[in-house]
């Protein structure tokens, strides 16, 4: 298992690398001047003379790429050419946004489609597989920025249940503002004891957590089925039923056992996609989280945040590979034996 | 049965969850707070907090945190200025010298009293690093007679008041901040501030939001029906502000699609407020590639454009059609300077007086992705000169991508260039029309590449006269503008209205000037009723 860690550990800060690289370089060929998205189009020709020199672009790009990479490696991941702001910090700021969003929407995602996907296998051909095979398809075709300005207008506008966009009420933030201390609003305002804040943060929750949660949730639905078919149809499950044994005993712990690897993947995958997703979301919804970031730094092409986004980026997807490996080497005796 | 029931547990779970969760929920809005807070929602950004260094859309806070010494009123006002941290001003005869009075009593945010050496090093630290530095050009040196008058000198003459009136460097600070700043350039860059006008800034979260809270101690005193405490959310799309809007989040929508503002007009709850600003859309030929090195080939294409289509699809009708380069309002605007009207038959006339008849040619026209109404009318555009034989190839270019393509070589740049400008203070003749179409060797804004003498003679000759002779000064730029219709290096489409809609708790009125593009002003703002 160590060894299988140490390769693919290296591998994964060689493909980090690679992916660094690659964006700097791409940045880089862009056609567009960063000493003009610093400064603003109206300044003239000296202060822009003057800001490429002070910004260290007037260098070869090969000592801008090694001079970046160290600074990386020191923590220093630049400043936003557009708000003159530290990009670790900035990223840090608005990353348990994005986070909280993602892990309430994959926790929706899992507890809805998991259940409702071993539900739609047990009743096969019923109403139930059949509401659960059209949900999932609406769920994974219908676009997430669609779904998300559908929502706002039947629970915002039309009903006036939910909010349609922000983290928090602007009343709420300027008049009895939630503690900073995590930087995850439900958790903040309960150790603060912030009740009322904590209901406003929860209630800007439900909307966006929907709308990123039901894609993961139709495709994990759709797979665990699939899956659970494919197991239920066994001959061992057949000889555990002749043998007597309850039918959640099958189910819970034989079948969906067997049919958790694929079930993994998914969700692994699905996780993947959140990250993806929230960029969507968060336009939609307002939401300050790194999505609402990564737009503006690549409409901008404010570089040392889009490098920033990436570095981020490509380190989550390559952990979340190399977890989801690890459990399935977990689940899979066979792999662990490979 | 049982064993179903089990199964389908963690959903139920999960739908019960949702529905008490939710039920225990009303929409802030309906609960608002404090009527003495304003929620706004913006696209303005923050790209510095310096007040010195300022020259984008930060403007809108700056505004309603610092104060310069005079402002422009719109037009029609029975005086072109007010006052603003100056109560009284004058020139010399020759125009070369102007004196400010400042008003007594003010104070800083920090509690410093305004005095003639805070405006002085304000305005030297703008002369020397501010962002729009070159609008201080004729000073030659500021001096301060005693602490309430504040002298500038000139290197020739020009009607300071203009400059001084300027939304962009002309702020006064506080010594404290810009001893501060000189030590340390990123001083203001947490989100310090130090200006005399209503407003303090509260609290900032980068790309988030801005809380201005009230300056208790405003020279200008404050009535109970004002904003105390303003938040500005900053929305990028402008689908989302107007969804923040409607659901009763925000008071004020800053940008909504424009498609839609005729529909909440409708909605007895809200009122659009909309004004004169000097915001214009226009686009440049680039004189150097051929066919567009041909005039008679500008002028056709000229006639061809759409302008009254442009204004219905790309203003939604919130503007009116340009006569040149200068918008309406704002000197030396002139409503007797000619304009294009779009005339199809004289488009091919003058095509194929140029060689090119039947048009049988092809361009590459660019716009800023980010701009929505470029999006709209640009394919009014391609349409409109298929109509007359000429391919127009349509790129959507992010601005700095279309900048970049412009600036690097004109022979290889795009044929035709849309853009959206403003002056960077009320002065379209030194502005505008300088910028845009004056030559020089290398160009800055003059994206059509145009070199004309004539045109350079006029420009710099009116200029000259504005310090002592405004009519004359007036006339001039007439003239040129004139050569530059017909030189036709660019064509000028509309200048944009500045709306924005509101609920109707909210009195709008004297919150635009023509003169403040991208600003709202919150002290003038009051609750309705």
């Amino acid at each position: 298992m160590w060894h299988f860690l140490r390769r693919r550990l290296l591998a994964s800060l060689l493909t980090l690398f690679g992916i660094t690289t690659i964006t700097f370089a791409l940045a880089r060929v862009v056609p567009s001047d960063p000493a003009v998205v610093y400064i603003g189009p109206l300044a003239r020709p000296d202060e822009i003379a003057r800001v490429t020199k002070e910004l260290g672009l007037d260098r070869p790009l090969y000592k801008q790429y090694l001079s970046y990479m160290g600074d990386l490696f020191q923590g220093d991941w630049g400043r936003s050419l557009a708000s003159k702001e530290s990009v670790l910090g900035t990223i840090a700021h608005r990353l348990p946004a994005t986070l909280e969003l993602i892990f309430l929407a994959m926790t929706l995602a899992v507890v809805v489609g998991i259940p409702l996907g071993i539900y739609a296998a047990y009743r096969k051909g019923g109403a139930p597989d059949l509401g659960a095979r059209v949900g999932s398809v609406v769920g994974i075709s219908m676009p997430v920025f669609w779904l998300g300005l559908l929502l706002q207008v039947l629970f915002a506008e039309w009903l006036g249940l939910l909010p349609a966009t922000g983290r928090l009420s602007l009343e709420m933030s300027v008049l009895d503002p939630i503690t900073h201390i995590t930087g995850f609003y439900l958790f903040d305002s309960l150790v603060t004891a912030n009740w009322a804040g904590f209901r406003d943060a929860a209630s800007h929750l439900v909307l966006p957590t929907i709308t990123l949660a039901a894609y993961p949730a139709a495709l994990i639905t759709r797979m665990t089925r699939a899956a659970m078919l494919d197991v239920l149809g066994q001959d061992y499950i057949r000889t555990a039923r002749t043998f007597g044994l309850g039918e959640r005993l099958v189910l819970w712990r034989l079948a969906l056992r067997n049919a958790m690897p694929t079930t993994l993947t998914v969700s692994g995958l699905s996780l993947a996609y959140l990250v993806t997703g929230s960029f969507f979301v968060e336009i939609v919804f307002n939401w300050p989280g790194i999505g609402q970031y990564s737009t503006s730094a690549l409409l901008n092409l404010d570089y040392p945040a889009i490098m920033g986004i990436t570095v981020l980026g490509a380190t989550v997807f390559l952990f979340i590979n190399l977890v989801v490996d690890l459990l399935q080497a977990k689940l899979d005796p066979r792999i662990r034996l490979q | 049965m049982r064993n179903t029931w089990k199964l389908s547990t963690p959903l139920v779970a999960v739908v019960a969850a949702l529905v008490i969760v939710t039920a225990g929920f009303a929409s802030p809005a309906r609960h608002s707070s404090s009527t003495a807070l304003l929620r706004v929602a913006t696209t303005a950004g923050v790209t510095t907090w310096d007040p010195i260094k300022s020259f984008s859309t930060e403007v809108l806070y700056m505004a309603n945190i610092y104060e310069p010494l005079v402002y422009a009123n719109p037009p029609g006002s029975s005086k072109p200025f007010r006052a603003g941290l100056a109560t009284n001003w004058g020139r010399s005869k020759d125009g070369k010298t102007w004196t400010f009075t400042l008003r007594q009593g003010v104070k800083f945010h920090n509690g410093e009293k305004l005095t003639a050496q805070a405006v002085k090093d304000s305005l030297d630290a703008a002369r020397k690093r501010g962002g729009a530095s070159f609008i201080w050009a004729p000073v030659t040196s500021i001096t301060t007679p005693n602490d309430y008058t504040v002298v500038f000198n000139l290197s020739y003459s020009y009607p300071m008041t203009l400059v001084a009136a300027s939304e962009n460097g002309a702020w006064i600070v506080c010594e404290e901040a810009l001893k501060a700043a000189a030590a340390d350039p990123n001083y203001f860059e947490s989100g310090k501030e130090c200006g005399t006008g209503p407003y303090t800034l509260k609290s900032y979260e980068s790309g988030k939001q801005v809380v201005l809270a009230q300056n208790k101690d405003y020279w200008g005193g404050w009535k109970n029906s004002q904003f105390k405490n303003v938040v500005f959310q900053i929305t990028p799309e402008a689908i989302v502000q107007q969804q923040a809007l409607q659901s009763g989040q925000v008071d004020v929508a800053g940008s909504v699609p424009v498609e839609n503002i005729a529909k909440l007009a409708r909605n007895p709850k809200f009122k659009v407020t909309r004004d004169a600003s000097s915001l214009n859309y226009l686009g440049f030929f680039n004189t150097k590639r051929p066919p567009l090195d041909n005039v008679l080939v500008r002028r056709a294409l000229a006639y061809a454009i759409p302008y009254k289509d442009i204004l219905t699809v790309g203003a939604g009708g919130f503007g009116t059609q340009s006569r040149s380069a200068v918008p309406k309002g704002i000197f030396p605007y002139s409503p007797t300077t000619p304009q294009y009207t779009q005339n199809l038959v004289k488009a091919k006339a003058l095509l194929a007086q140029a060689g090119h008849k039947g048009g049988g040619f092809s361009l590459d026209l660019t716009y800023a992705a980010e701009n929505s109404a470029e999006g709209r009318f640009a394919p009014l555009i391609k349409d409109a000169f298929k109509k007359i034989g000429v391919t127009v190839n349509v790129k959507s270019l992010l601005f700095n991508q279309q900048w970049k393509l412009a600036k690097d070589d004109p022979s290889k740049a795009q044929d035709i260039f849309l853009l959206l400008y403003w002056p960077t203070y009320s002065d379209a003749g030194s502005d505008n029309l300088w910028s845009l179409f004056h030559s020089s060797k290398k160009p800055f804004f003059n994206l059509s590449y145009i070199n004309s003498p004539l045109y350079d003679k006029l420009v710099d000759g009116a200029g000259e006269l504005l310090g002592t002779d405004k009519k004359a000064s007036q006339a001039m730029y007439e003239k040129a503008m004139i050569s530059l219709q017909g030189g036709a290096a660019g064509f000028f489409l509309y200048d944009a209205d500045a709306v924005f809609v509101a609920s109707k708790s909210v009195n709008t009125t004297g919150a635009l000037n023509i003169n403040y593009p991208f600003v709202q002003f919150i002290y003038a703002m009051q609750q309705a009723g």
